[in-house]
């Protein structure tokens, strides 16, 4: 259904510059993983308090807030470079199961962490329950790091 | 130095790892994620030396409970970083930002160890200052340049051919 978007996007002239450009898909990729580094560093520090472990003496609610701008604007620079490089090369990426896997799971993650887990990390320590927590924070790890893997596999596998 | 990359290309388990359909997805998948685990994790270290990220926490509180969790990284980074140049020294050994990572990753070592044992030391004077000194700053900047680099450098590996010109007239890829 989707295969006349994706040879659109692979037939831009956009795509064409950066498959044929020297420099433009590793200055591209070199950001993208820059910011990936930072995202995950924003993800992680609240994801493991939410465990119960890590910056444990600090409240929950002031980590998630000081975190929240680096997440946020790392995850722009993350859609800056990655759909151009997606556009250039479309047609592999829809042909992938793995790239469909990452969607998917971007979309759920997405929802996740600006819905639940946000409630979750930026409530007061003595509201939360013992275990909500600690499921939030397990459930963030696990989507955000499976995404990481499907978007190595695209590159390795497809 | 090229003898001994050689010697290694030659045995058995690096041309078991070269030739296996899984091991070489299977260890760079787990290098990238668990150099995110680190990486982001000493990045928001390096934020909060320069001033800029959870200003409010303690600084001697990041090394006592975050720095177990950037080191499991770093350690699991390590050994797969390290299973992959075993698996193609010779590869590596003509790679130039290969190289210029290795180089890197020193002066991100040397730059840690000053600061621990120079500036750090005194670390209960300013540990709470949502500023630290200058000289923190600086360990904090450098840091986050060397590490930014490391993984640039790391991603650029594929890209062996875009390299300077006098690299490659040392034509290290052997006779």
């Amino acid at each position: 259904m989707l295969q006349p978007f994706f040879e659109w996007m692979q037939g831009l002239s956009l795509s064409n510059w950066i498959l044929t450009a020297t420099w433009a898909s590793p200055i591209l990729q070199c950001i993208h993983l820059l910011a990936l580094v930072v995202f995950s560093g924003a993800v992680l520090i609240v994801d493991i308090r939410l465990l119960g472990r890590g910056l444990i003496k600090t409240p929950l609610a002031q980590i998630a807030r000081a975190a929240q701008p680096w997440l946020f604007w790392s995850f722009i620079v993350l859609l800056l470079t990655g759909l151009p490089q997606m556009a250039s090369t479309a047609l592999k990426q829809y042909y992938s199961p793995h790239f469909w896997w990452k969607m998917q799971t971007m979309g759920v993650a997405l929802i996740f962490t600006f819905t639940i887990r946000r409630k979750v990390a930026l409530t007061a320590d003595d509201r939360l329950g013992k275990y909500l927590p600690k499921i939030i924070g397990l459930i963030s790890i696990g989507l955000w790091t499976s995404i990481a893997v499907w978007a190595r596999l695209i590159g390795l596998l497809s | 130095m090229r003898s001994l990359f050689a010697w290694a290309d030659t045995l058995e388990s690096s041309i078991w790892l070269r030739e296996s359909l899984n091991a070489y997805p299977i260890l760079l998948t787990a290098h990238v994620v668990s150099m995110c685990l680190f990486a982001g994790l000493i990045a928001f270290w390096d934020l909060r030396l320069v001033g800029y990220a959870i200003n409010k926490v303690s600084v001697t509180e990041i090394p006592k409970r975050v720095f177990p969790w950037a080191l499991t990284g770093f350690a699991v980074s390590m050994i797969t970083g390290s299973l992959l140049l075993y698996s193609k020294p010779l590869t590596y050994y003509a790679n130039f930002y290969f190289w210029l990572k290795m180089g890197m990753l020193v002066l991100a070592g040397v730059n840690m160890m000053y600061f621990h044992f120079s500036t750090y030391r005194a670390v209960s004077a300013w540990e709470n200052d949502q500023k630290p000194p200058p000289a923190a700053r600086y360990a904090g900047v450098a840091s986050l340049l060397l590490w930014a680099g490391i993984v640039v450098t790391g991603r650029m590996m594929a890209y062996g051919g875009l390299v300077p010109g006098w690299w490659k007239a040392l034509n290290l890829d052997g006779p």
